[in-house]
């Protein structure tokens, strides 16, 4: 009995002690091995393309190379949802985008957006509204008076329904009071293809992924959902200026699961910080039609709790919610 | 003929560069051992590559990320023949006739057959990008909904052509499939169908259950066999086919090539579907349609050829239009516009040369996927004279290991297994496993073009018959579903039958 009772005590202790020197030799030699990235979307794409571009430069302010694991399927859910379940030991963090404050609203995952600790964001790129070269509109008021005056009449193309493209397009309808023909397509590229074909009116994908038709003169972007005009666009208006106060962006950021150590995410949001200040990420990211837009955790966490809210309010008022 | 000179300029800009050929042959090589290994595809390849060109030149860059796309489609051919394993989507239909080729003991000829149609398609396929780019170009911006929908639906009538044994079993199989594809997402609403709650469903974990069908359900067979069974198959055999057989596959590679070309050009459909269309193509015009699926080295050359054929037909809009024809061209346009590239109809006229260069280099590719592949059969078809105790335990780790690459999920390998059981039970029973696989690849297409036409028609079916080329990809549907139950009834001596069938068009 006695012995027992020794022997649990030296386990405790043990363990205890096991614990204590643990997290000590966590937060003092943080990082000391490999740190995974997982991306909730596949290789190739935009967030897979932001992610590979960071742990490229990230090198330099590592001792060890960045792993990058794709963990695709479910619009971003299931990578989301592996980012949330991760152990959070700093090793295992994650490329969280827009979604992981839009899934939770359509009930298709089971976590919420504060399960997410935010680290800096390093991307974003606002909706467009888009339109063929040979359409009639020039500006955003003639597209929008036909709208107003034809309801149902314009189709515009988004890249899946629930998608951030869509709900900008449900967005800007619920805010002029205008209805559209929303057309899904599977991802950004198909329903610019459409668009190109003539078999729809408008898309509202961002202008970074039909700034080449632009520049080949075949697209036209109207207006752009941004706070402020933007980097490379700067002759086209924002919604705001034509009085509709709607700004929607997608964004792409580190994050990592809710029990990561304090002590730990300081080291992370250093690191991260120079990476993204690091030349080669810029110019990576330019060189990919990408747009810079660091943010540190702070401002990065305002941004995710503004679009939780917004997405919330925007998706029961569509009735998408559940 | 100024095309002809500016390419004969590309070739001479190209030898010029020993770092671009020295890509050209570590892409292609690349390419082919990824899609050998299942579950690995070109589009990863490429996609893994991406970062690497970074800090490349141009050229020697998109050689690179060319050779392993060819590669790719290649490779998977070759473990289709051998083993029954199609490394990729396109070689399911590769696998129809090549496996049984080679238990027939003609696994030399049939990869030689399959090197040659895929160097000829991919080649055609690169003379058309450049000679025929600007005539082709418009067309692929034709295809809408409705067309994609048309086309997905003749995909599903090729089930009647590849259900070789019984046609009643391969609709079967064909209606599983349909039923297995309506997992995941809805298309249109957004909304999961059939997930049980398992984030992992929301799309249909296609490559797992085509891993399973095919490799898995064949490991499972093998340990299931006794020692015996399989020393008819190790045979090898001459590698190159002789001239008088390669003279009577010529017309169906030309063809299939053309096909292939045809349908890469057009958003949203791949190798994948060309390589089973060519295949129907193939058993339609051949004398012998009773021979596909039997072991029949003409839908070897028809699903090789178009498969590789696709490669340039993708390229094409892509280049043209700025529009990627498939996920591989899609990572490609990333490439090109990394490297300052601006595709579209500019790109010819402002960087000539640099686009000429690049074209002469794919040629070069395809002629080094050649003479890899005719060096290496020698050695790789002796994979068929490994052991069984060997050959199928590796056979099922490769299984497990290339669906867990796909998505790094276990969820996956659960699905792959399960697939594998489901596809030796079908075995036994005599189901083909092909029609699964191709209600899989065309059921979601023709689902989500059927509804977004629809509405984008404000709910009008009138879609179906006032579009040209809708009209025609459905006749041609109607035709292939129609045609072997119009020669069984005359067959039977009843006059009156054939004539309803023939008149019901």
């Amino acid at each position: 009995m006695k012995s027992r009772k020794l022997v649990s005590t030296l386990a405790k202790a043990i363990i205890t002690s096991t614990f204590i020197l643990g997290s000590i030799a966590s937060a003092a030699s943080y990082p000391s091995k490999q740190i995974e990235v997982i991306v909730p979307y596949s290789a190739g794409g935009g967030t897979d393309l932001v992610t590979r571009a960071f742990a490229d430069a990230a090198k330099q302010y590592l001792p060890e190379a960045m792993g990058v694991v794709n963990k695709t399927g479910g619009g971003g859910a299931v990578g989301l949802s592996e980012i949330v379940r991760a152990r959070a030991d700093g090793y295992h963090i994650g490329m969280g985008t827009v979604e992981l404050a839009m899934l939770p609203h359509l009930g298709m995952v089971t976590f919420q957006a504060e399960d997410f600790v935010p680290i800096a964001r390093l991307n974003a790129e606002p909706s467009a509204i888009s339109v063929n070269a040979d359409s009639p509109w020039q500006t955003y008021d003639e597209f929008i008076a036909h709208a107003k005056a034809n309801p149902g009449a314009i189709r515009i193309g988004n890249s899946g329904t629930g998608a951030i493209w869509h709900l900008a397009a449900e967005a800007l309808a619920d805010k002029t009071g205008t209805q559209f023909s929303h057309i899904p397509y599977d991802g950004a590229n198909p329903a610019v293809t459409a668009l190109l074909g003539g078999h729809i009116e408008a898309v509202t994908v961002s202008p970074a992924e039909v700034a080449n038709h632009v520049k080949n003169g075949k697209v036209r972007i109207l207006t752009i959902m941004s706070d402020e005009r933007i980097a490379g666009f700067e002759d086209i208006p924002t919604l705001k200026e034509s009085g509709v106060d709607l700004s929607i962006m997608t964004w792409r950021g580190i994050v990592v699961p809710k029990k990561t150590p304090e002590d730990i995410q300081m080291v992370l949001r250093d690191a991260v910080k120079q990476t993204a200040n690091d030349d080669g990420f810029k110019s990576a990211l330019a060189k990919m039609n990408l747009t810079h837009a660091y943010l540190d955790a702070p401002e990065f966490q305002k941004t995710i709790s503004r679009d939780d809210v917004f997405f919330k309010d925007l998706m029961k008022k569509l009735g998408l919610g559940s | 003929m100024q095309d002809f000179s500016m390419l004969i300029n590309g070739v001479l800009a190209l030898f010029d560069q020993p770092m671009s050929l020295l890509f050209a042959v570590l892409g292609v090589t690349l390419g082919v051992l990824l899609g050998i290994l299942p579950g690995l595809t070109a589009t990863m390849g490429v996609a893994i590559l991406l970062p690497f060109t970074f800090g490349m030149d141009p050229v020697p860059a998109l050689l690179m990320i060319s050779g392993v796309y060819f590669g790719g489609i290649y490779g998977g051919s070759i473990t289709a023949i051998l083993l029954n394993i199609p490394g990729t989507p396109a070689a399911a239909a590769t696998a129809l006739d090549g496996y049984q080729l080679t238990r027939q003991g003609k696994a030399g000829i049939t990869l030689g057959t399959a090197t040659l149609s895929s160097f000829i398609g991919g080649t055609i396929s690169i003379l058309i990008l450049i000679f025929m780019a600007p005539l082709l170009a418009d067309f692929a911006l034709k295809f809408s909904a409705a067309e994609n929908f048309a086309l997905a639906v003749f995909g599903l009538s090729i089930i009647v052509s590849i259900s070789s044994h019984s046609m009643l079993k391969g609709l079967i199989a064909g209606g599983i499939g349909l039923l297995i594809a309506t997992v995941g997402l809805d298309p249109m609403s957004g909304y999961p169908r059939f997930t049980g709650g398992f984030n992992e469903l929301m799309s249909v974990p296609f490559i797992p259950i085509m891993i399973g069908l095919f490799a898995a359900s064949e490991a499972f067979k093998s340990l299931s066999e006794t020692q015996a069974a399989r020393s008819s198959a190790s045979a090898i055999g001459r590698i190159i086919p002789s001239w008088s057989t390669f003279k009577g596959l010529i017309p169906t590679i030309l063809r299939s090539a053309g096909l292939g070309s045809f349908i890469g050009s057009i958003p949203g459909a791949g190798a994948d579907i060309a390589s089973f269309v060519a295949y129907n193509e193939a058993k339609r015009f051949s004398k012998n349609k009773e021979n596909f699926g039997k072991g029949e080295l003409q839908g070897v050359a028809a699903a090789e050829s178009a498969s590789n054929g696709c490669t340039g037909g993708a390229l094409l809009p892509m280049l043209t239009l700025g529009i990627p024809g498939d996920a591989v061209t899609a990572v490609m346009l990333g490439a090109l516009v990394l490297q300052g590239l601006q595709p579209g109809p500019m790109l010819f006229a402002e960087h000539g040369e640099l686009v000429f260069t690049v074209f002469a280099g794919m040629l070069f590719c395809y002629l080094i996927l050649l003479a890899i592949g005719l060096a290496s059969l020698r050695m790789v078809v002796k994979i068929i004279r490994i052991p069984k105790a060997i050959l199928t335990p590796t056979i099922l780790s490769l299984c497990v290991v290339g669906t867990y690459a796909i998505n790094n999920s276990v969820f996956d390998i659960a699905i792959m297994l399960a697939a594998g059981i489901a596809g030796y039970i079908m075995q036994k029973r005599d189901f083909p496993p092909s029609p699964i696989v191709l209600a899989l690849i065309m059921g979601p297409m023709a689902e989500s073009n059927f509804r977004r036409a629809l509405s984008l028609q404000g709910g009008s079916y009138d879609f179906l018959y006032t579009r040209p080329i809708t009209v025609v990809l459905l006749s041609i549907a109607l035709l292939t579903l129609s045609y072997p139950i119009y020669r069984k009834l005359r067959s039977k001596p009843k006059a009156q039958a054939a004539a309803d069938a023939a008149s019901g068009q």
